[in-house]
């Protein structure tokens, strides 16, 4: 069969979209960061491997930065996945009850982010906020705390944030996958005398792999961008101690003026994601599924 | 034939809707609505001050009305935001005819990209009280015009003071027992916001006197300083008593600038560890409160060379790339005329550097001697040039309030300042 050549063309939007959006960007933050570019001035000068070489060996912030960032992916994407598949379990059958709570969880995703912050921020207030009123209401007292001006703490307290924000979304991709999962695959588990650990172990969970493995990946991805939540809940602080890799992207290339470094950290920074997910996709191997 | 016509059309002309709908978000702007009159020369002023923008839309309707060939369109963006992306606005000249910047890092990056255009020898610079405006000052040239005037030290309730017969301590030992005295009275003495500017506003105060050289942050800068050294350290210390004896609420690191300020208004606090730019809303919070500025003296009487912090801000500059400059140097004449500067002086509740402002409102007039009569020193924060190195000294303090040890938090800081010595 012949194909007319207009065809092509048919590429050319997105073509044109992905080049001006994606590639030039990624090509253009990979050049200058062998530069020592300001963002501002025409002139800037090649330095070699010199910013990787700061950011790796010289710089105890971006040091920092990459430890909080990883505490924070790490209780967002185990509670946020099991908060959404436990949830997802729980409204799974499509009744008015559940249609409903669906909507009510996914109703966070649909907020800008910084209202969230503004929210949530005011939840954690030391003095006004809600959270250590309520405890103190419920004779918790001892449980009280400076949720966002303790440094100890602080990194966990947007964590939080981050999974009520956006456990709804992954709810609904849980929802998803559990309902394409066959009826007769529990019934013959049944038959067998399977218990409900061992139904879930051995043919929800491996047949659910499959979006799992998006569950987490974008998780992933999702808590190492979480700039606009951290740079308006605590903007980094206190004492960089919610300081992720994004907002520190964010300081040393319009506060500092270094575009040259930052853009060597962004480069740095892409390279770990892609790291993280890699071995995530390894770990969950979703494509070994056999039914 | 003509199908094939209208889809190639089609798909080329699909990406340009897609840009199109990709167009950045709008900033606050306002227009004149004559742009259409082709005689009519069009200024862009670009700022951060949102609050302002009624009182900058009377005054342009003004400046338009007396200079009907020139429209001002004039756009806000929030100070984060402009503070980012601004110096990028003024790259092709199209954008922010006038501008204004912040002292400090912004002005340092848009001087070192040469988009000053150089105001000495302009007739306008003779408005501005010369010894306010020397931060605009680069290499010889007048650069940017500092508008505002702002105290950054804190904002003390005088009539609780008065009532408990306090007087404004003098020396850190003073400074100690009228806190005390407050404390005896179930009174926070400081509401600390540190959660957003507590630490970048307090620490020019409490540090103006433990390191009277205006040069020690560009020593720091050059290496030729340490914030391992006694001012620093001392400085750290001071925070660290603070805290100690309770002279500023507890957690005050996790308290927002919103809850300080209510603190103060419901009297709850004495004092607000931000500055002059509060006043007008605290009384807005409680009409009553009579109030006055006060920085804390961290050395004993004889010691102290300064009583206070000032910084002259929004400054007023004109883009080397414009087309249009002498419209827009029209535009500053304009702003700095006495009657012009005292309408947005008293309108917004600031002081200004423009010479022979007239102060109408209570506050502003009870508060206009510090400007005269009180030896205040320039913002030291803003004299940090590198925003990693001033992330530093402001992380040490927090590092302090959340309880380490002063001389174990400076030297956490020097760490970084060292890593970025240029």
């Amino acid at each position: 069969m012949k194909i007319s050549k207009t065809i092509y063309l048919f590429f050319l939007p997105g073509l044109l979209l992905y080049s001006i959006f994606f590639l030039y960007p990624t090509v253009s933050a990979l050049f200058y960061s062998f530069t020592d570019w300001d963002g501002l001035s025409d002139a800037y000068q090649f330095v070699g491997v010199g910013n990787y070489e700061r950011a790796l060996t010289g710089d105890s912030v971006f040091r920092k930065t990459v430890g909080n960032n990883l505490k924070f992916m790490l209780m967002v994407v185990v509670f946020q996945t099991l908060t959404a598949l436990v949830f997802a379990m729980i409204v799974l059958k499509n009744t008015k009850a559940n249609l409903f709570l669906r909507a009510l969880y996914f109703f966070p995703t649909i907020l800008s982010s910084v209202s969230v912050a503004f929210i949530w921020a005011f939840i954690y207030d030391p003095s006004l906020g809600i959270l250590n009123q309520i405890l103190e209401l419920l004779g918790l007292d001892f449980l009280q705390q400076n949720w966002l001006g303790n440094s100890d703490i602080a990194i966990y307290s947007l964590a939080v944030t981050q999974i009520w924000f956006h456990a709804g979304q992954m709810l609904i991709i849980f929802v998803a996958g559990l309902q394409a999962i066959p009826e007769d695959l529990y019934e013959v588990a049944k038959i067998e005398g399977a218990s409900k650990w061992q139904t879930f172990r051995k043919v929800t969970w491996p047949l659910l792999a499959p979006s799992a493995t998006i569950v987490i990946a974008y998780t992933t991805i999702q808590s190492f961008k979480a700039f606009d939540l951290v740079f308006a809940m605590t903007g980094g602080g206190p004492n960089n101690s919610t300081e992720i890799i994004a907002t520190y992207i964010f300081d040393v290339a319009f506060r500092s003026y270094n575009f040259g470094y930052a853009s060597a950290i962004s480069v740095l920074f892409m390279i770990i994601i892609a790291f993280i997910t890699f071995l995530q996709f390894k770990a969950l191997r979703s494509d070994r599924i056999s039914y | 034939m003509i199908n094939k016509k209208i889809s190639i059309t089609s798909l080329l002309i699909m990406p340009l809707l897609a840009l199109a709908g990709c167009a950045g978000e709008s900033p606050d702007s306002s227009s004149e609505s004559e742009s259409g009159s082709e005689d009519r020369t069009q200024i862009s002023f670009i700022h951060w001050r949102g609050e302002d923008k009624e009182v900058f839309d009377d005054i342009i309707a003004q400046f338009e009305k007396e200079y009907p060939e020139i429209g001002v369109e004039m756009n806000i963006y929030p100070s984060e935001q402009y503070q980012a992306t601004g110096q990028r606005m003024l790259t092709d000249g199209s954008t922010g005819d006038v501008f204004t910047s912040f002292p400090g890092a912004q002005f340092e990056a848009i001087a070192n990209a040469g988009f000053f255009e150089d105001l000495s020898g302009e007739d306008f610079v003779g408005n501005f009280d010369e010894s306010l405006i020397s931060v605009g000052e680069k290499d010889g040239q007048q650069l940017a015009l500092p508008y505002q005037l702002v105290f950054n030290m804190p904002v003390y309730n005088k009539g609780m003071f008065d009532e408990l017969g306090l007087e404004v301590p003098k020396s850190w030992t003073e400074f100690q027992e009228m806190a005390d005295t407050l404390l005896e009275n179930d009174i926070t003495p400081i509401a600390f916001p540190g959660a957003d500017i507590g630490p970048n506003q307090f620490m020019n105060s409490m540090m103006m006197n433990n390191a009277p050289d205006e040069e020690v942050f560009q020593k720091l800068q050059n290496g030729e300083e340490s914030l391992t050294n006694e001012w620093w350290v001392k400085t750290l210390e001071d925070f660290q008593l603070l805290e100690q004896k309770g002279y500023i609420q507890p957690d005050a690191l996790g308290t927002s600038q919103d809850s300080a300020m209510a603190m103060v208004a419901n009297e709850e606090a004495a004092m607000l560890a931000t500055g002059s730019y509060h006043m007008a809303s605290l009384l807005d919070l409680n009409p009553d409160l009579e109030l006055d500025l006060m920085a804390p003296i961290t050395v004993e009487e004889s010691e102290a060379e300064y009583e206070g912090i000032n910084t002259a801000t929004f400054m007023l500059a004109i883009n080397s790339n414009s087309e249009k400059k002498e419209e827009a140097k029209e535009f500053i004449r304009f702003l700095s005329r006495p009657e012009i500067a005292s309408q947005y002086a008293n309108e917004t509740g600031q002081h200004l550097t423009v010479n022979d402002v007239e102060y109408e409102s209570e506050v502003l007039q009870n508060t206009a001697y510090w400007i005269d009569e009180r030896k205040t020193r320039f913002q030291p924060r803003f004299l940090i040039t590198n925003a990693q190195v001033e992330a530093a000294v402001l992380s040490s303090i927090e590092n302090v309030l959340g309880g380490a040890d002063p001389m174990e938090a400076a030297e956490e800081a020097q760490q970084i300042v060292e890593e970025n010595l240029e």
